[in-house]
């Protein structure tokens, strides 16, 4: 049943751009896919692992600038700045290795310390990042020599890199691994008792998500083509954080959903104008009420008379 | 006394100006059950938790197959075979049984990430031979039938024998059972005491925290009374019960012994 309904999203999320969508409803989507690749690391942060990360927009953030910066001032092809923008996000998270120690508030507290850290940093080493005024001229992505101008296409990478990440963390969550770090979040006693290297473990599932948030940067590079720093801000993180907690802690699907309702709800309620984020905070109040599973976790009770068991 | 798998040599723990644990000697023959018992707050629990490492010793060496292991910590005793249960259940309270018991094999077995995220036929194997491995430690305490169930689902009773699959599924050399018998009723707790025999036909050293003096008596080669944070008498079931400084530190100086009514 999961696997046909995932097969049919997955057919259906490729054959869109076949349809001939308005450019700008496949440059939405683009960011959803972005920002769900971000809050798929997130969760096996948060919602495996059970370490609270308000600081994932540093890691996006720093994805972004290498991807942008190594293909506009080294002219780097587009598939080797993606990799190294994961790799540098990856680096910079083994400087959180020592607050590893840290749980629940002291920990979302340093994270939110070093994403303040790096917004800085983005800001004022005008020589590296252009400081306030941005990161211009970033080109398109390129795969094999061609350049991928049409939205459509852009789409498909975007779709693609969201997808094989979802599948990969899928992998992750159903092994030993995950199970691993599944036991850290509801007994960190009894998982050492099992002799699960916890602060090893731990280190991992922020060098995960971080290197997955790299990767998302660079995209978000490529497609927005300008950097600013206040695109990487601590509100940045907040909306991660969001997507991670509305769609549903602990499952992957959830941060999907989560993604597609920040970037895009936002947009549909433009027509309420000046009142939109008014709206949107209720709207999360509201999804809030559903219970602690988010909204795949009420999906998931509605189809539950559907689904054979 | 011959072969001691676990030997404490002047083993001390303070909290602030209370010292719970206070230079006991204390070694564990392999193939034991070992009881350890003492009226309340004697430092039985706060011993087993220094055997494994859930509290670092303030004094004093603790050595396992003759090997130092007072600065190891938890997780890496666990890894050498030391191997315990909670007094306060602590389960993976949303996994299921099976997934409980699967973690006792984490230490053992080693495909990391990568290989999880290219499915190796190695990490295949493996996963097949943790389930493998889970399902025969939850056959061993009973739960074959519960393997699917949530633990956090499971009655009272069913947990506590959840917790002691989870730790003898990687049949570790030593086990340390942390009060096992605790709300248990008269049917489950004689299940448990002939549990913990089968444990021992393993070939697992058991040393066992217990206040109920039934299961103590009837299971245990050998008891350790503390009384203070200090050892006050070892020896086997008879020879304690008939102890006049056991009988009066359980009861004030009256002329019972701690349970007159257990069979040895």
């Amino acid at each position: 049943m999961t696997r046909i309904v995932t097969a049919a999203i997955l057919a259906a999320l490729f054959a869109l751009p076949l349809f001939g969508p308005h450019p700008f409803i496949l440059h939405m989507l683009s960011l959803v896919a972005i920002s769900a690749t971000v809050a798929l690391g997130l969760q096996l942060l948060l919602g495996f692992s059970g370490q609270l990360s308000i600081g994932q927009a540093a890691f996006y953030g720093i994805g972004a600038y290498a991807s942008g910066l190594l293909s506009t001032r080294l002219g780097l092809p587009f598939p080797a700045a993606f990799a190294a923008a994961g790799l540098a996000a990856a680096l910079a998270s083994l400087l959180m290795v020592p607050i590893t120690r840290l749980t629940g508030a002291y920990l979302a507290v340093a994270t939110l310390g070093f994403s303040i850290l790096v917004y800085l940093l983005l800001k004022n080493e005008e020589w590296l990042t252009g400081g306030s005024f941005g990161l211009m001229g970033i080109p398109r992505p390129s795969l094999f020599g061609h350049v991928l101008t049409q939205p459509g296409h852009a789409y498909l990478l975007c779709v693609s890199v969201a997808a094989l990440v979802y599948f990969s963390l899928l992998r992750l969550e159903r092994s030993r691994f995950g199970r691993a770090i599944n036991a850290i979040r509801q007994n960190e006693d009894a998982a050492r008792a099992c002799g699960v290297q916890v602060t090893l473990l731990k280190s991992q599932c922020f060098v995960i998500a971080a290197f997955v948030a790299g990767l998302a940067g660079s995209l978000y590079a490529h497609q927005v083509r300008y950097l600013a720093p206040t695109d990487f801000t601590f509100w940045k993180s907040v909306e991660i954080l969001i997507m991670v907690v509305i769609g549903g802690m602990g499952s992957l699907f959830g941060a999907v959903l989560g993604a597609a309702v920040v970037v895009l709800l936002p947009e549909v309620l433009r027509e309420v104008g000046d009142y939109r984020m008014l709206v949107f905070g209720a709207i999360l109040m509201a999804v809030m009420l559903f219970g602690e599973t988010g909204i795949a976790g009420f999906l998931g009770q509605c189809l539950k008379p559907f689904s054979k068991r | 006394m011959p072969e001691a798998l676990l030997e404490a040599v002047a083993l001390s723990r303070r909290f602030g100006g209370l010292v719970a644990v206070d230079a006991v000697d204390f070694s564990v023959r392999a193939g034991a059950i070992h009881g350890l018992i003492g009226p309340n707050g004697a430092g039985k629990t706060t011993l087993l938790n220094l055997i494994a490492a859930a509290l670092p010793a303030s004094g004093g060496t603790l050595r396992f197959h003759g090997e130092d292991i007072t600065r190891w910590g938890p997780a890496r005793r666990a890894r050498a075979g030391i191997r315990r249960t909670f007094q306060n259940l602590k389960l993976f309270a949303e996994m299921t049984a099976l997934q409980n018991a699967s973690l006792g094999l984490h230490a053992g077995t080693r495909a990391g990430i990568f290989a999880a995220l290219v499915g190796t036929p190695g990490q295949r194997r493996e996963e097949r031979e943790i389930a493998h491995g889970a399902r025969r430690a939850l056959e061993f305490v009973g739960l074959a039938a519960q393997a699917d169930v949530v633990a956090a689902k499971l009655p009272y009773g069913h947990r506590r024998l959840l917790e002691i699959a989870r730790a003898i599924v990687a049949q570790p050399a030593l086990l340390l059972l942390d009060e096992p018998a605790a709300g248990l009723n008269a049917t489950e707790a004689v299940n448990l005491a002939g549990l913990i025999r089968r444990i021992q036909g393993l070939g697992t050293t058991v040393v066992l925290v217990e206040h109920q003096m039934d299961v103590v008596m009837t299971v245990c080669d050998t008891i350790t009374v503390l009384n203070y944070g200090r050892k006050l008498a070892q020896g086997a079931p008879l020879e304690i019960q008939r102890s006049p400084e056991v009988i009066e530190a359980y009861l004030g100086g009256g002329d019972e012994p701690p349970a007159a009514h257990a069979v040895a």
